[in-house]
């Protein structure tokens, strides 16, 4: 396999613009890949080299008509390329069986697609069944999906699509996408056709997953934002899918390649970085002043008191955050479960900045709780500290500017 | 998994309110069913007796006793079912798998031709339909002039079209991006059209039965043009007696059969539309 890389890497040097992509092994890699439709005269998709390291998310993003969706949709041969070559871990595909190919490809939509007539567990089940899992293994298999997407499989096997939410089919969408443990992903704009809301919460959620995972993503957006949150590295293409720069968000937010990517990255490049920044990234405070549920209130007051904080955030049996209290909350004569106000703006680990600072703002506590996956505590996260990183941020972008401008003036052009 | 930035008392809330939601839309659908099941039986049972009674109450010649014996008109209805029965059984041979053919991609941009004709051909009139095989049948030579045949050829060319218009449809409405999932999941397209595009055409492909069955039940009362027999002789036998009685009693059987027939069907349709729907 390794020798089948080095292979691809020779080939084409000036198209295959993979940037550092030799530290990883590659997954899929597009050889002058060409879609042209009969009676028109341009192609919809010309010439796309391109290399897509084992383990990480590229994003194809664009304006629309750029042929994102048309080349991604050329990997698993749903639209069949007119010339070029697929390349999926080491292995020729392009005149393979599209079927046995497509098998081994998760493949999400925008519009879902799941089968309206039959049930979550027939749906999450297809691929298994195609690939002659036997029963019990399929469903074993669909149980643990449905729990890695955060649907009770006691609840939803056997209801109907439409008797869930949009996001709750987005999640099955992902679950059926995942069934038979493909190597690689496609995601066409999965998260567009969901409110905002869930939109986030449904990101956050995909790339905790994707941590445990590490599947090779090709994932499409029009979303600049959706895509500097999602990528490890964002292919941003022109008409006919000419890529403009395919980089990581850094690079893509600090060093644009050309006019056309820096307007379509468009202003607030700061605003952006921190969509890129996770709250995992930065020093969260951990020694915040910690209470439980069940102490006496007397116990409680002392100890706020002889602290330094100015609040203390209570935690429930299960470790979960449940109340902010103050000193001037014990004036009232009320059981500690009763004082101050109920812990809220919570945030994970994977959460980006941008939406710390959100839940902030709408919590109106000034802070953010960090919590798991389960909810339990983990940390508090201040403005202070979003704001120290933003100005790290910024110094960082300087330093850049000046020394690649010392380095190659001529890289700017580029 | 989501649990962290939702606040649970809203969530409870919702349930609580979809919960109340959905026993209420059981109980109205309770209703609704009771009255969608036994309504038309209960009214036909009801048109049946009124014309039990309007028989026996009239005062019958011995011709119109001889028109209405038992007998006769237990074999003309006989004959209508399996009239109405043969054509249609063949009308969905031919009809469906060359509906599933025309929708076929490579052939699929003649599919609004071929929709097209099917609903030109629904728009001429049953009679003059009928009346133009008649003559076909009449001229050749080589065709038999009058019997079961013509009556079921006749029968399958008037239902052909509404049966291939439904299938195409049904087919065609299917959402692109189902198809596409399933594609993009390795289901080949024979699976693809077995597992995803017929059960979703289903309700569609029914309803096309349905009015291909009505339609015959109706067109098989022309069936005497042919010597073919059915309840259609009794209303003809009315009219050139002259006898109201045999007329009233032809023609309110066959809208008592049509009414029946399409009732069934409709049961059947249910039973037959993929839950999830």
């Amino acid at each position: 396999m390794t020798d089948q890389t080095n292979d691809t890497k020779q080939y084409d040097k000036e198209t295959a613009i993979g940037g550092d992509a030799a530290v990883g092994e590659t997954m899929i890699e597009l050889r002058d890949l060409t879609k042209r439709y009969p009676g028109e005269e341009t192609p919809a998709v010309d010439r796309v080299s391109m290399e897509i390291p084992k383990g990480e998310i590229v994003v194809f993003v664009g304006p629309s008509g750029c042929g994102k969706t048309t080349t991604l949709k050329m990997i698993n041969r749903i639209i069949e390329p007119t010339s070029g070559n697929i390349i999926i871990d080491g292995e020729d595909v392009t005149t393979i069986d599209p079927n046995h190919l497509r098998r081994r490809i998760g493949y999400v939509i925008q519009q879902i697609g799941l089968f309206p007539h039959i049930t979550i567990e027939g749906n999450v089940g297809t691929v298994p069944r195609l690939l002659g899992w036997d029963k019990d293994r399929t469903d074993a298999r669909i149980d643990e999906l449905l729990d890695v997407v955060g649907l009770d499989p006691a609840v939803y096997r056997s209801r109907y699509p439409k008797e869930l939410s949009g996001g709750q089919r987005q999640r099955v969408g992902v679950a059926r996408a995942l069934a038979a443990d493909p190597p690689v992903l496609l995601m066409d704009e999965p998260f567009g056709a969901i409110d905002p809301i869930t939109r986030t919460r449904l990101q956050n959620e995909f790339l905790r997953l994707q941590e445990e995972l590490q599947k090779t993503i090709a994932f499409v957006t029009h979303d600049i934002d959706e895509a500097i949150k999602m990528g490890d590295r964002i292919a941003i293409l022109k008409e006919q899918s000419h890529i403009a720069q395919f980089a990581t968000p850094e690079e893509i937010l600090t060093n644009p390649a050309n006019e056309f990517v820096e307007d379509f990255v468009g202003t607030g490049a700061t605003l952006k970085r921190l969509k890129l920044t996770r709250v995992r990234d930065i020093a969260v405070v951990d020694d915040a002043l910690i209470g439980r549920l069940d102490e006496p209130r007397e116990d409680l007051q002392k100890r706020l008191k002889e602290s330094e904080w100015t609040a203390m955030l209570l935690l429930d049996k299960d470790n979960k955050p449940a109340r902010w209290l103050r000193a001037p909350d014990f004036r009232h004569d009320r059981p500690a479960a009763e004082l101050g106000l109920p812990a809220r703006a919570m945030v994970e680990k994977q959460a980006t900045l941008s939406d710390a600072l959100e839940e902030m703002l709408v919590g109106s506590a000034g802070v953010a709780i960090v919590v798991d996956g389960r909810g339990t505590y983990e940390g508090i996260l201040d403005v202070d500290s979003i704001i120290t990183s933003i100005q790290t941020m910024r110094d960082a972008d300087a330093e850049f500017y000046r020394a690649a401008k010392l380095i190659d003036p001529a890289d700017e052009v580029a | 998994m989501s649990t962290t930035l939702t606040p649970p008392e809203a969530d409870i809330g919702a349930r609580d309110r979809a919960l109340a939601e959905d026993q209420a839309a059981d109980a109205r659908a309770k209703r609704t069913k009771l009255v969608h099941y036994a309504g038309m039986p209960l009214f036909l049972l009801v048109v049946t007796v009124a014309l039990l009674l309007y028989i026996q109450g009239s005062e019958l010649d011995s011709i119109e006793t001889r028109s209405l014996a038992a007998n006769v008109q237990f074999t003309r209805l006989q004959e209508h079912l399996l009239l109405t029965g043969v054509s249609t059984f063949f009308v969905l041979l031919l009809a469906i798998p060359l509906g599933i053919a025309a929708t076929r991609p490579r052939v699929r941009k003649y599919a609004p031709i071929v929709i097209g004709l099917g609903n030109a051909g629904q728009a001429i009139p049953s009679l003059g339909a009928l009346a133009l095989l008649f003559f076909l049948f009449r001229t050749v030579d080589w065709l038999p002039s009058t019997g079961t045949i013509p009556v079921v050829v006749s029968l399958i060319a008037y239902s052909f079209l509404p049966i291939l218009r439904n299938t195409m449809v049904g087919l065609d409405q299917v959402d692109a991006n189902v198809l596409e999932a399933g594609r993009g999941m390795g289901m080949s397209n024979r699976l693809v059209l077995r597992r995803l595009e017929l059960p979703l055409a289903v309700p569609v492909i029914l309803a096309g039965v349905r009015t291909a069955l009505v339609l015959n039940v109706g067109t098989a009362a022309l069936a005497f043009l042919f010597g073919g027999g059915g309840l259609g002789e009794t209303i003809q036998a009315g009219f050139q007696l002259n006898r109201q009685p045999v007329l009233v009693f032809g023609a309110v059987s066959v809208a008592i059969l049509a009414l029946l027939v399409d009732y069934l069907a409709g049961l059947v349709e249910e039973v037959l539309t993929p839950r999830g729907l």
